[in-house]
């Protein structure tokens, strides 16, 4: 029981940190009906800018006080969140709009998006390394176990990171559905046209959108790279997978995206060790075979995702 | 309108500056050549060969190809200072980065310049594996002082030698060991790589033999996430874990390792023993035990000189694999002394010298069997162990438990 809860923990940890990067490609998708495959690269961006606040605040990590590690901790996420929204904006200003205007097909944005991963990748291999170890200097006991639940024990980190992915899921659930932003990037995911002609400035908010997306898988860039290590392909891999998420919820469905998140991460740290005790079962090798088999059969049985693609209505 | 024009303009310029470019370094190249064959042909003391080093400059796994390069480098310099070699020897760096679909690029560029005379390297099993047959039919004999997978003795490569023992006997002699220290049970847990995969193997055959039960757990070297393995290792109920992979990734497992508190004893092979490793894991690794078929040169009373030479050069004191890679490019231009003293050396001549070799070196002495694997009697397994973030020398792991 204690091992089927270590790894429900785990699997939420990493679900929350999905969730939070496939809620920018559902976002975009929302709005411009177009796969962002260069997104993975602004989540990748949020690690490095937040390791240069967190390395200029803190050193090596030596002498830093409870409160000090909050405050830390905050200023990684936001230097992520701020990194990756810059990222984001950059992106669709250079890699997206000029297409956009002169009406490109679009296959041309799928080309460009890879060009603009590429590129960004390397960029970052270039400007900074290209080790495959990166790590957040240690500030706080990322292990301490604040509580155990029937002998499983729950650590700082990973209460930090979900309910730091649920504080921003909440806001930005609040922001699509309650704010004028979040109505005109509705209205323009229902129907751009009409939106334009009712008075929305249809390319600001693509371009808003853009960096809400960006800003959220810049913090979830920060938390990755505390949780592990970052390096400048390290968006590869979490990107594939929370895509997976977003088309598993639904594409354009933000609800969608946050169960879609959660759920892949759960399913790939707890199915490939069930039963938990036996060895003869399949194994972690497995992880993310059983990851994308569960994307397929969802989308056998359901093909527009769990919640449907809708970010006009679902809020 | 401006803008393209301009475009006009400099496009030409830069296709002709890169034209000029590499006609240059292809006409230096050729005269290079072209200079040692002629050379050696009037027996003057001033034909220049070159050793080519083949292991990963840069990527994930360059820390153990610099520590390797520069060991080579080392020897080469010695050797032009020597002045008795009646010709110069230059080195050509070539990066495969440690994978097998970049090295047959790097052994292209190797091939093509006819002034190579041998390889020290792959660094890598993997590397190796996908190259081997390409040196085998130049004729270009390769030594390569850390490609340890069993297997690329059995390939049939015609010029591979290597001055380190396989995994199978890393593998062997680290299942005897932990029989000997009584454990029940045993996590095996590999890369997928050709190293990793191989030395694993030979240690749960080897366990099994023993009656130690093992449970094998495969994880990609591409993973940063190691929760999940971690965990299952802690819930496994082993006395220990034997990683088999390389530093970087033995870093970051050695840390979910810990989150996970797992009690039991860890261990990592050759790959996983370097600064890599110690840097990436910190406090996390200590207490790590390293089995590797390889000597410390920082503390063996023949490797002194190599030492001081290393450090004054790279500011840092050799790592792991710099002494095998500076005794391979020794044997090497032992190699190419000898096929010197009989005429004008050509990579088969070299091959046969090296085939034939009976070098003594810092770390082993270098004689190879049929297969190239270096002579029974000089394959020593170490065991270290890492404390309070260094890596210590233990002694010869048959002597442990």
């Amino acid at each position: 029981m204690s091992d089927f809860l270590n790894y429900l923990i785990l699997g939420i940890t990493r679900g929350s940190m999905y969730a939070l990067i496939a809620l920018g490609y559902t976002l975009v998708y929302g709005v411009l009906q177009l796969i962002n495959f260069a997104h993975s690269e602004v989540f990748m961006s949020g690690a490095f800018g937040s390791y240069l606040v967190v390395h200029a605040i803190v050193g090596n990590g030596q002498g830093v006080s409870g409160l000090g590690a909050v405050f830390v901790i905050i200023a990684g996420l936001l230097s992520g969140a701020i990194t990756g929204a810059a990222v984001a904006f950059l992106l669709e200003r250079v890699a997206y709009r000029p297409l956009r205007r002169r009406g490109a097909p679009k296959l041309a944005f799928l080309i460009s998006a890879i060009g603009a991963s590429f590129f960004l990748a390397q960029l970052f291999g270039k400007m900074f390394n290209r080790l495959g170890q990166n790590q957040f200097p240690t500030y706080f006991d990322a292990n301490k176990v604040l509580f155990t639940i029937a002998g499983a024990p729950v650590r700082l980190l990973q209460v930090i990171i979900i309910v730091a992915a649920l504080l921003l899921m909440f806001f930005l659930d609040r922001l699509v559905s309650g704010t004028k932003l979040g109505r005109s990037i509705r209205a323009t995911a229902e129907d751009a046209p009409t939106a334009a002609l009712m008075g929305v400035d249809i390319d600001r908010t693509i371009s808003r959108t853009f960096i809400i997306g960006g800003a959220l898988a810049g913090a979830a860039g920060f938390l990755f790279g505390t949780a592990f290590v970052f390096t400048n392909t390290m968006g590869f891999i979490p990107g594939i997978k929370a895509f997976a998420a977003a088309v598993l919820g639904g594409i354009g469905n933000i609800r969608g995206a946050m169960i879609g998140g959660l759920l892949l991460g759960i399913a790939e740290n707890l199915i490939p060790t069930a039963p938990w005790v036996s060895t003869a079962w399949i194994g972690i090798q497995w992880t993310d075979v059983v990851a994308f088999v569960i994307l397929i059969l969802i989308l056998v049985f359901r093909p527009t995702g769990i919640l449907g693609e809708r970010l006009g209505r679902a809020a | 309108m401006r803008s393209t024009r301009a475009g006009k303009i400099i496009l030409p310029l830069t296709l002709a500056g890169a034209l000029m470019l590499t006609a240059c370094s292809n006409s230096s190249g050729g005269t290079a050549a072209g200079g040692s064959s002629s050379s050696g042909l009037g027996g003057a003391g001033n034909a220049t060969y070159k050793i080519a080093f083949q292991g990963p400059l840069s990527g994930d796994n360059q820390q153990l190809g610099i520590n390797e390069v520069n060991g080579v480098q080392v020897a080469i310099e010695q050797a032009n200072k020597s002045g008795n070699l009646g010709f110069k020897l230059a080195l050509l760096k070539a990066d495969d980065q440690g994978s097998p679909e970049q090295a047959p690029t790097a052994a292209a560029s190797v091939l093509q310049d006819t002034a190579v005379l041998g390889v020290v390297g792959p660094s890598f099993s993997g590397a190796t594996k996908a190259v081997g047959p390409k040196y085998g039919d130049a004729g270009l004999t390769m030594i390569s002082p850390s490609a340890t997978n069993p297997t690329l003795s059995e390939q049939g490569f015609k010029t591979f030698h290597r001055i380190v023992p396989s995994d199978n006997v890393e593998g062997s002699q680290a299942a005897d060991l932990f029989a000997k220290k009584g454990y029940k049970k045993v996590v095996v847990i590999d890369d997928l790589s050709d190293y990793g995969k191989g030395v694993a193997d030979t240690l749960q055959a080897g366990l099994e033999k023993h009656g130690v039960k093992v449970q094998r757990i495969g994880v990609d070297a591409k993973t940063t996430d190691y929760g999940a393995t971690a965990t299952t290792v802690a819930a496994a109920g082993a006395q220990a874990v034997f990683y088999g992979g390389y530093d970087a990734q033995a870093a970051i497992f050695a840390k979910a390792l810990q989150t996970a508190g797992f009690k039991g004893d860890k261990y990592t092979g050759n790959g996983g023993k370097s600064s890599v490793f110690t840097d990436g894991a910190g406090a996390a690794g200590d207490g790590w035990y390293f089995t590797c078929g390889c000597s410390d040169a920082t503390v063996a009373p023949s490797a002194k000189e190599f030492n001081a030479a290393y450090t004054t050069a790279f500011n840092t004191p050799p790592s792991t694999y710099s002494p095998e890679a500076y005794d391979a490019a020794n044997a090497l231009i032992e190699a190419i002394k000898t096929a010197a003293k009989a005429g004008t050396p050509t990579r088969q001549s070299v091959n046969d010298a090296v085939n034939a070799l009976d070098y003594k070196g810092i770390t082993t002495t270098v004689k190879f069997d049929k297969t190239g694997e270096v002579d029974q009697s000089a394959q020593t397994v170490n065991l270290y162990t890492q404390k309070a973030g260094k890596i210590v020398l233990m002694g010869n792991i048959k002597d442990q438990g």
